[in-house]
């Protein structure tokens, strides 16, 4: 685990169509702790997926910088995990296969990346499907795998971009559960992008409020874990703290 | 009556699970009936439309004097080679021209160019060059198979998300890697639908070219029998075409398709 440094991130890109260039990211700021886990949350187009691809590198940045454990960003690689909306898992891989992708680019022998694929399956109750293909899982599944595929690399940073958006209200809600979990168990640095208000403060330690390629504001998230929903519905801090992000946004 | 016929269609079907072969000749039976019926009839002379027992008579009889089996050979044999080649040459150039920008630009306009100029007509300048032999059928059927293996795998290569290539790199794979771990099978599918039209044309390909330049072969064999007359073989080269097509097809491009893109979900059943 490493920390991450954004500083004075920008993007610009030319748009054709409108024949303008047009800043999707301003200025943008942010450290995050090593094991710190922060949401960021806006509206559709607020430039947090940009951000995200940004610090992956599947994107050039065209000001500031990012540093991960104080080097610059160039290009992705495996010290920044990704998990997608979209799952991204490789059809023609089993579960297994999948998971052990990362330790497997290593160099890592099969024997040992097995072992580490099936001890991350277990983390997240997937044993029974280690054999399968992704096509023949739920979607709540499908993004267990996704979750711990990027987990059994070892990433410095993870980043999830909307990972829980396609699934249904109450895997969502579970997996979230099982999320926070996780992540007191192995402490990884995340980054979480999502629009889902509750989503963000229920699992982060802070929350980053962006709107129009801007930064608005931080919060704090100080409620105890392990977090659970059936404990957080009825918790006042939570709520008046969902709240207040939930006027950021909207206010934006 | 209903119940009967619906009775019946389900002991068929049941049968067709634990036999699958016989799903493949049923549908046969009619047709070979109803051909029997009209050479029954009578309203052609025998030598214009020979039954189905002559076949098989004259089958039998080429296969004793060792014609057919040697014929047989030489064009599986003549496919083969040419297939081998069509894929070999044509299976990487799709994954270059799929990835790579320059190769596309480079590449594409000389691909249309001579896809445009079909296998026959190659067929008078190749036979001035290099006779009548191996070489010119293996260029045709090369020449045949290597279009659509090469079309269909540009098409595969590029119709894979980029979330999969953006998954492998931030797992650690190296450009190299992703294109054996993520490009090959991301575009499997769609390579096998090449390779599918491309054995298609080729056979076809093989038999044109056998007729036109051969002197052994099926193809070589039907044009013969017409020389001689004999429409009894002309109709067993027809067939043995089928037959063998769907050998090809049932015994090696269907369970490739069955092992890939339909366990992995990318093609629906």
């Amino acid at each position: 685990m490493k920390s991450l440094t954004i500083r004075n991130l920008s993007k610009t890109y030319f748009d054709a169509y409108a024949g303008k260039h047009v800043t999707a990211v301003h200025d943008v700021s942010l450290d995050v702790a090593e094991g710190e886990f922060v949401s960021i949350v806006g509206p559709s187009g607020c430039g947090k997926t940009t951000i995200l691809n940004m610090i992956a590198g599947f994107i050039p940045i065209t000001g500031g910088e990012i540093l991960v454990g104080g080097l610059p960003v160039k290009g992705p690689g495996p010290d920044r995990g990704v998990v997608f909306q979209s799952f991204a898992l490789f059809p023609w891989r089993t579960v297994l296969d999948n998971v052990a992708f990362g330790p497997k680019m290593r160099g890592t022998r099969k024997a040992e990346r097995e072992r580490i694929a099936r001890e991350y399956l277990a983390l997240a109750k997937l044993t029974e499907a280690a054999g399968r293909y992704p096509n023949e899982l739920s979607g709540g599944m499908q993004q267990r795998v996704g979750v711990v595929r990027a987990l059994a690399n070892e990433p410095d940073v993870l980043l999830m971009d909307e990972p829980f958006a396609s699934v249904d209200a109450q895997t969502r809600m579970t997996l979230q559960e099982e999320l926070t979990r996780i992540w007191q168990q192995k402490r990884p640095t995340v980054i979480f992008i999502t629009h889902d208000v509750g989503e963000a403060v229920f699992l982060a330690n802070r929350v980053v409020v962006l709107s129009k390629g801007r930064k608005l504001d931080e919060i704090d998230v100080n409620l105890p874990r392990p977090r659970s929903w059936d404990e957080l519905n009825d918790n006042d801090a939570f709520k008046a703290l969902s709240n207040r992000v939930l006027q950021l946004v909207r206010a934006a | 009556m209903i119940t009967a016929l619906h009775r019946a269609w389900g002991r068929y079907v049941r049968l067709t699970t634990h036999w699958p072969a016989v799903a493949s000749i049923v549908p046969f039976i009619p047709f070979v009936l109803m051909w029997w019926a009209v050479v029954a009839a009578g309203l052609f002379p025998r030598a214009f439309l020979p039954s189905p027992v002559d076949v098989v008579h004259s089958f039998a009889d080429l296969v004793y004097k060792g014609i057919l089996p040697e014929y047989l050979q030489d064009s599986v044999m003549r496919l083969a080679v040419g297939a081998f080649w069509g894929i070999a040459l044509g299976i990487p150039l799709g994954i270059l021209i799929g990835m790579s920008q320059l190769a596309h630009r480079a590449l594409w306009p000389l691909l249309l160019f001579f896809q445009a100029i079909g296998d026959i007509a190659w067929l008078p300048i190749l036979v001035i060059w290099f006779g009548y032999g191996l070489v010119t059928m293996t260029f045709v059927i090369v020449y045949t198979v290597i279009f659509p293996v090469i079309l269909n795998t540009v098409l595969g290569v590029r119709s894979i998300p980029i979330n999969m290539h953006r998954a492998a790199l931030t797992l650690g794979a190296s450009r190299l890697r992703i294109v054996w771990e993520i490009v090959l099978p991301g575009a499997l599918p769609n390579i096998v639908t090449g390779l599918r039209n491309g054995l298609g044309y080729g056979w076809r390909a093989l038999i044109a070219a056998e007729i036109i330049v051969g002197t052994s072969g099926i193809g070589f064999m039907m044009f013969d029998a017409r020389r001689a007359g004999s429409v009894v073989e002309i109709l067993l080269g027809m067939i043995i075409l089928g037959v063998l097509w769907y050998i090809v097809d049932s015994w090696i491009l269907a369970p490739i398709e069955r092992a890939t893109g339909q366990r992995w979900g990318l093609v629906t059943r």
